[in-house]
C-alpha cells in the first residue's frame, strides 16, 4: 500500500531530504523520500522538477553540476540560508496544524 | 528586498533559456535512466515519472514565462494564418483602417480643440466668467463690468480680460491681417505665461490711453520668427497695427498659442489703447458695447462653488455701477438681476468647438457606426471561416488544449488584425485630421490647431483597437471552441457547426449591418439635400459676378465731413471703369453674419406680443445698391442723389416688413419711427424691394429696411463697394485697387467675390455632406460585402440539399428564390430597422439640416431603395450559381 504525499508538503519534504544530506540530484532526493518512510509516501517522481524549479526560483535552493558516482553529469541541489529558514516556518507550520488535526481526532 | 533577488534571478534565467532547456531535459533523462535500470523497464519509469512534456512545461511556468511564450507563439501562428489569408486579412485591414483611421482624425480633433488643458501654469484652477441671468449667459461683457470687476473682485487669485480681433499690418492698400488680442495687463501673469524675450504687459500699460510707456505689443513666437525671422533686436521696434505704431516690448515663449486654440495669436495690445485705434468712438466707457471675454484663476485650495459665492455676493454692486444708459426701465431691471458664473476654463476656447461642435459630434458617430459596420464584417468572415477551422480546432482542444488556450490564440488574431488596422489608422488619422482642418478653414475664418498626437490620442487608438478586436473576436472564438471536439470529429469536414444557431447568428450580423449602412445612408442623404437646398436657394439678389470691396480708411485722419465726399467719387470712378456694369455702396454687405436691427414704430401699427415683433434689420445703401444686386423694387422707386441730408429720410422696405406693418395697404409714403442718435428719426417709405436674405442664408424670412447712405448724419470709416463686372474677376480686381489708391493710399482694402462669401459659409454644411457621403458609400459597400458573404457561404452549404432538390426536378427559379429568400428576410427585417433607428436619430441633427425635416420621407425610400438594390445584386450572383450547378457535381461531393 503506497499514498500519495499530502498536498503542499512537498517543499517542507524536499528541504527536509536536503538539510539531512547536504548535496543531493533529483533522483537522489526521490529515492530518499520513498525509502526514509518505507516506501509508503510515493512521489509522483516527475513533480519533484518544477517544484525544484520554484524552490531554485526562491532562492531556497541552488544548484551546481557535478558527476555521479556512474560517472554522468548530474545537477546537485544544496540547501541555502534563506531554505533553512523556510524550512523551519514550513515545519512549524505543519506540526501546528497536525496537532490540531490530532486532537479534533483523539476527541472522542 | 526579496522579490527583488527573486526577479533577477528570473531575468538571468530568461537569457539563458536554451540553457535551462537542455538543463531540465538531460536532469530528467539521467532521473528516468536511472530508475529504468533500477526497475529494469523503461516503461514503468516512465509510468512512475508522469507526463514528462507536461512538467516540462509546469517547470517552465514556473519562471512566469509561459505568457509571453504563449503570446509569442500565438502571434506566430495568427501572423501565419493571416498570410495564409491574404485577401481576408487585407480586406479585415483595409477596412479597420479606414474605420480606426477616420475615428482618430475626428477625435484628434475634438481632443484639440475641447478636451486638451492650455498649456499654462495649473490651467485647471481657471474659470471662465460668463455673465447673465440663468438662462442666458454670455461670455462677454462690457469694458465698465470687466473694470469694476477687477477692482472690486477678491475671489480670485488673479482675474484677466482679453477679445480677439484682427489688426491690419499694412500701410494702405490690400490689408494684411494679423490675428490680433485685446488683453488686460495682467493677462500674462495671471496665466503665468513669462516673456521669452524682453517682458510682458503690466498693469501700468493698461492704463487708458496707454501706460507710461505708450503703445505696446507683445508678438507671439511664430509672429517673430516669421515675421522679423528670429531677430533679437526685436524689442524696440515698431509694428503698425490698423496704421497705429506700436512698439515690441517682448516675444512670448513657444508653447504659447493664446487662449484661442485654433486661432494663436500674433499680436497682443493693451485694452487700455483701444481709443488709440477707434478715434471716432471708443469701448472703453461704452455700457452696451460687449466685447470682452474674462478669466479668473482660483486662489489656492479655494473650491468653484466658494468663488461662486463670492461673485454673487458682488454682482449686484457692479450692475449698479454699469447699468447701460438709454435702455428702458424693463430692461435695465432685468440687468440689474444678472450674475457672474464660472465655467471651467482649462482647455480655453475653440472657434472649431464652438461653431461646428454638432458637426463634429455627427462624423464621430458616423465615423463610429462605420468601424461598428466594419467589425460586424470580420465577424461574419471570422465566423465563416471558424467553420472551415472546425477540425483544426477540434482536433487542439481534442489533444489536450484548454478552451480558454484556444480562444486566447483565436483572440491573438483578431487583435492582431485590430492593432495592424490602428497602426494604419494612426497614420491615415494624421493626414486625415489635417485635411478635415483645412476643410474647414476659410479665408476668413483660417483655422491652425495643433495636431500633434498626445498621449490622450494614442491611447483613444489603442482603445479602439482593442475595443474592436473583441467586438469581432469574441464570439466568433466562442463559437468555434463552443462544440465537443468529439461531435465534430465524427462529422465530415463540411457541415460540422450545422443547425441553425450559428447560421441565425450571421444572418442577425448582416441585418445589424444592413439597419446601420441604412442609417448612414439616410444622413447622407439627408446631408447632400441640405447642400443641394443651400445651392439652389434664391437668396433675393444675383450673388454671381459681384465685388465686394471692403475699405477702410483711418478715422483719425478723415474727419466725418471728409468721409462721405470720399466713399462718393470712390463709387463714381469705380462705376466708369471698363467691365462694371455697376457698383453700389452698402454699410454691411449681405450674407456676413453682421447685423444693425431696430425696434420700429411703424405708422398705423400696432405692437403685438413677441420680442421681435418691430424689430427691423437695417442696412445703409447708397443709390443703385438693388440694381446692382439685382434685387428687384417691387414698388416705388430707389434712392437717388436727390436724397440728401437736408430732405426728408428715406427708406425701402422689405417685402415682408410691408406685409407684416401694412397688409393689404399700399406701404408707399407710410412713415417709421427709431431712435437715432441722440434723437428720433422718422423714416418714409419710397419704395418695397424683394425679399432677400440679409445676415445668413438660413435665416428664416425676416423683416428688412434700407436707408440711404446719402443721408447718413455719421458717416462710419468703414464702406462696402459691391461692383457688378463682366468677364473675369481677377482682372477687375486689378483695375479696382489703383482706383481707390489714388483717391486715398492710406484706404485698407479686403476684396473677394460674393460668391466665395457665400461658399465659405456653406463650409459646415458642404462638408458634412461630403463625409457623410464618403461614409455612407463605404458603409454600403461594407454591408453589400457582408451579405455576399453569408449568402454566398449558405448557398455552398446547402449544395447538397439543392442538389436532391434539382435532381428531384426543381426549376432555376425555385432554387434562385431558394437562396434570395434568406436575402428577403434580411433587407425586410434590416430595413424597418434601419428606418426606426434613423427617424429616432434625426433628431439629434435637425439643427444640421436646411429645407428638410430629419424624416423625409422621399430621402428614406431612396436610402432604402439604393441599398436594397446593391444588396440583390449581391446577393443574386451566388444565387444564380446555385441555381446553375450540375446536380451530380454536388451529390457526388456528399
Amino acid at each position: 500500500m503506497r499514498d500519495e504525499i499530502p498536498p503542499g508538503t512537498l517543499y517542507m519534504l524536499i528541504l527536509k531530504t536536503l538539510m539531512r544530506g547536504s548535496e543531493m540530484h533529483g533522483y537522489e532526493i526521490a529515492n530518499s523520500i520513498q525509502q526514509i518512510s518505507d516506501d509508503i509516501l510515493q512521489v509522483e517522481e516527475g513533480s519533484l522538477y518544477p517544484a525544484l524549479q520554484r524552490m531554485l526560483l526562491k532562492g531556497w535552493v541552488t544548484a551546481e553540476w557535478g558527476v555521479t558516482a556512474g560517472n554522468r553529469r548530474a545537477r546537485y541541489y544544496r540547501l541555502t540560508p534563506l531554505g533553512r529558514k523556510q524550512l523551519q516556518a514550513e515545519l512549524a507550520q505543519f506540526q501546528r496544524v497536525n496537532g490540531a488535526i490530532q486532537r479534533i481526532l483523539q476527541t472522542t | 528586498m526579496e522579490w527583488l533577488n527573486e526577479f533577477g534571478r528570473r531575468m538571468r534565467q530568461l537569457f539563458r533559456r536554451k540553457q535551462w532547456e537542455d538543463d531540465l531535459a538531460e536532469e530528467m533523462r539521467l532521473h528516468l535512466d536511472l530508475r529504468a535500470a533500477d526497475k529494469g523497464s523503461e516503461a514503468l519509469a516512465k509510468r512512475k515519472f508522469g507526463n514528462a512534456a507536461l512538467l516540462r512545461e509546469e517547470s517552465r511556468g514556473v519562471w512566469g514565462w509561459a505568457f509571453w511564450d504563449n503570446l509569442a507563439q500565438d502571434v506566430r501562428y495568427a501572423l501565419r494564418t493571416l498570410a495564409a489569408n491574404k485577401g481576408f486579412a487585407a480586406a479585415a485591414i483595409l477596412s479597420l483602417t479606414l474605420g480606426i483611421g477616420a475615428n482618430t482624425a475626428i477625435f484628434s480633433i475634438v481632443n484639440a480643440v475641447m478636451l486638451r488643458a492650455l498649456p499654462v501654469e495649473d490651467p485647471r484652477r481657471l474659470v471662465e466668467l460668463r455673465a447673465g441671468n440663468g438662462l442666458r449667459k454670455s461670455p462677454h461683457v462690457t469694458n465698465p463690468i470687466w473694470e469694476a470687476l477687477r477692482d472690486s473682485q477678491q475671489a480670485f487669485s488673479g482675474v484677466l480680460a482679453y477679445s480677439d480681433d484682427r489688426f491690419d499690418l499694412a500701410n494702405g492698400g490690400e490689408s494684411h491681417f494679423s490675428n490680433g488680442l485685446w488683453v488686460s495687463g495682467d493677462f500674462f501673469r495671471v496665466l503665468g505665461v513669462p516673456a521669452l524675450r524682453g517682458r510682458v504687459f503690466s498693469t501700468d500699460d493698461d492704463r487708458h490711453g496707454g501706460g507710461r510707456s505708450g503703445p505696446v505689443a507683445v508678438v507671439s513666437y511664430a509672429f517673430w520668427q516669421a515675421n522679423f525671422a528670429g531677430d533679437p533686436n526685436v524689442l524696440g521696434r515698431t509694428i503698425s497695427l490698423n496704421r497705429h505704431n506700436f512698439e515690441i516690448i517682448g516675444v512670448t515663449p513657444p508653447w504659447f498659442r493664446g487662449l484661442i486654440v485654433d486661432q494663436p495669436f500674433d499680436v497682443a495690445i493693451p485694452i487700455g489703447c483701444e481709443p488709440l485705434l477707434h478715434t471716432d468712438q471708443s469701448a472703453l466707457d461704452h455700457r452696451s458695447w460687449w466685447w470682452l471675454r474674462m478669466m479668473g484663476r482660483l486662489k489656492p485650495g479655494e473650491t468653484p462653488e466658494q468663488a461662486q459665492a463670492q461673485m454673487n455676493s458682488i454682482a449686484p454692486e457692479i450692475n449698479r455701477a454699469t447699468v447701460p444708459t438709454g435702455w428702458d426701465a424693463a430692461g435695465q431691471e432685468r440687468y440689474l438681476k444678472r450674475s457672474f458664473w464660472l465655467e471651467s476654463g482649462a482647455a480655453g476656447i475653440s472657434i472649431t468647438g464652438s461653431t461646428y461642435k454638432t458637426a463634429l459630434f455627427t462624423l464621430m458617430s458616423v465615423v463610429g457606426l462605420v468601424l461598428l459596420i466594419a467589425c460586424v464584417n470580420i465577424a461574419n468572415l471570422l465566423l465563416a471561416r471558424a467553420t472551415s477551422r472546425q477540425r483544426e480546432i477540434s482536433i487542439r482542444l481534442a489533444i489536450g488544449a484548454s478552451r480558454t488556450r484556444v480562444i486566447r490564440q483565436l483572440l491573438t488574431e483578431s487583435l492582431l488584425l485590430a492593432f495592424a488596422g490602428a497602426v494604419c489608422g494612426l497614420l491615415f488619422s494624421v493626414w486625415g485630421a489635417r485635411l478635415l482642418v483645412r476643410l474647414l478653414s476659410t479665408k476668413a475664418n483660417n483655422l491652425d490647431i495643433s495636431l500633434s498626437s498626445d498621449l490622450q490620442v494614442l491611447a483613444f487608438t489603442a482603445a479602439i483597437a482593442v475595443f474592436t478586436g473583441l467586438l469581432f473576436g469574441l464570439v466568433p472564438a466562442l463559437r468555434a471552441t463552443g462544440i465537443s471536439p468529439n461531435h465534430a470529429l465524427k462529422e465530415n469536414a463540411r457541415g460540422t457547426v450545422q443547425g441553425g444557431a450559428r447560421f441565425t447568428l450571421g444572418k442577425a450580423l448582416v441585418t445589424g449591418q444592413v439597419a446601420l449602412s441604412l442609417m448612414l445612408l439616410t444622413a447622407a442623404g439627408l446631408f447632400l439635400g441640405t447642400i443641394r437646398n443651400f445651392l439652389k436657394l434664391d437668396p433675393g439678389f444675383n450673388p454671381h459676378n459681384v465685388l465686394l470691396v471692403k475699405t477702410v480708411v483711418p478715422a483719425d485722419r478723415i474727419q466725418r465731413q471728409l468721409r462721405s465726399p470720399f466713399f462718393s467719387k470712390v463709387l463714381s470712378d469705380l462705376r466708369t471703369l471698363p467691365n462694371v456694369r455697376s457698383a453700389a455702396s452698402s454699410m454691411m454687405a449681405p450674407v456676413g453674419h453682421d447685423f444693425w436691427n431696430q425696434d420700429a414704430r411703424p405708422q398705423g401699427y400696432q405692437r403685438q406680443p413677441g420680442e421681435e415683433d418691430v424689430l427691423v434689420n437695417l442696412n445703409r445703401v447708397s443709390p443703385g445698391y438693388f440694381r446692382t444686386m439685382e434685387t428687384s423694387l417691387l414698388m416705388g422707386r430707389d434712392f437717388s442723389d436727390r436724397d440728401t441730408l437736408a430732405s426728408p429720410k428715406a427708406m425701402i422696405v422689405g417685402e415682408e416688413t410691408a406685409r407684416h406693418f401694412w397688409p393689404n395697404q399700399n406701404p408707399i409714403d407710410k412713415t417709421i419711427a427709431m431712435d437715432g442718435p441722440g434723437h428720433d428719426v422718422t423714416y418714409q417709405v419710397i419704395g418695397v424691394a424683394r425679399n432677400a436674405k440679409y445676415a445668413e442664408l438660413d435665416e428664416p424670412l425676416i423683416k428688412t429696411g434700407f436707408v440711404a447712405s446719402t443721408q447718413d448724419p455719421e458717416p462710419g470709416s468703414e464702406q462696402y463697394f459691391e461692383i457688378r463686372f463682366d468677364g473675369p474677376a481677377e482682372a477687375v480686381i486689378a483695375a479696382v485697387r489703383p482706383v481707390i489708391a489714388a483717391i486715398n493710399k492710406d484706404a485698407a482694402l479686403e476684396i473677394r467675390t460674393l460668391d466665395e462669401r457665400i461658399s465659405d459659409s456653406l463650409v459646415q454644411p458642404r462638408l458634412v455632406a461630403l463625409l457623410s457621403s464618403f461614409f455612407g458609400f463605404l458603409a454600403l459597400l461594407l454591408a453589400t460585402i457582408g451579405l455576399y458573404g453569408v449568402i454566398s457561404y449558405a448557398a455552398a452549404r446547402r449544395r447538397g440539399e439543392i442538389g436532391i432538390r434539382m435532381a428531384l426536378g426543381a426549376a432555376e427559379g425555385a432554387v434562385t428564390w431558394l437562396v434570395l429568400r434568406d436575402v428577403a428576410f434580411i433587407l425586410t427585417i434590416g430595413t424597418a430597422l434601419g428606418v426606426g433607428v434613423s427617424v429616432v436619430a434625426g433628431r439629434f441633427i435637425k439643427s444640421l439640416l436646411f429645407g428638410l425635416e430629419a424624416t423625409n420621407p422621399a430621402t428614406l425610400a431612396l436610402a432604402a431603395a439604393v441599398l436594397c438594390t446593391s444588396a440583390i445584386f449581391a446577393a443574386y450572383l451566388p444565387a444564380h450559381r446555385a441555381a446553375k450547378m450540375d446536380p451530380m457535381t454536388a451529390l457526388r461531393e456528399e
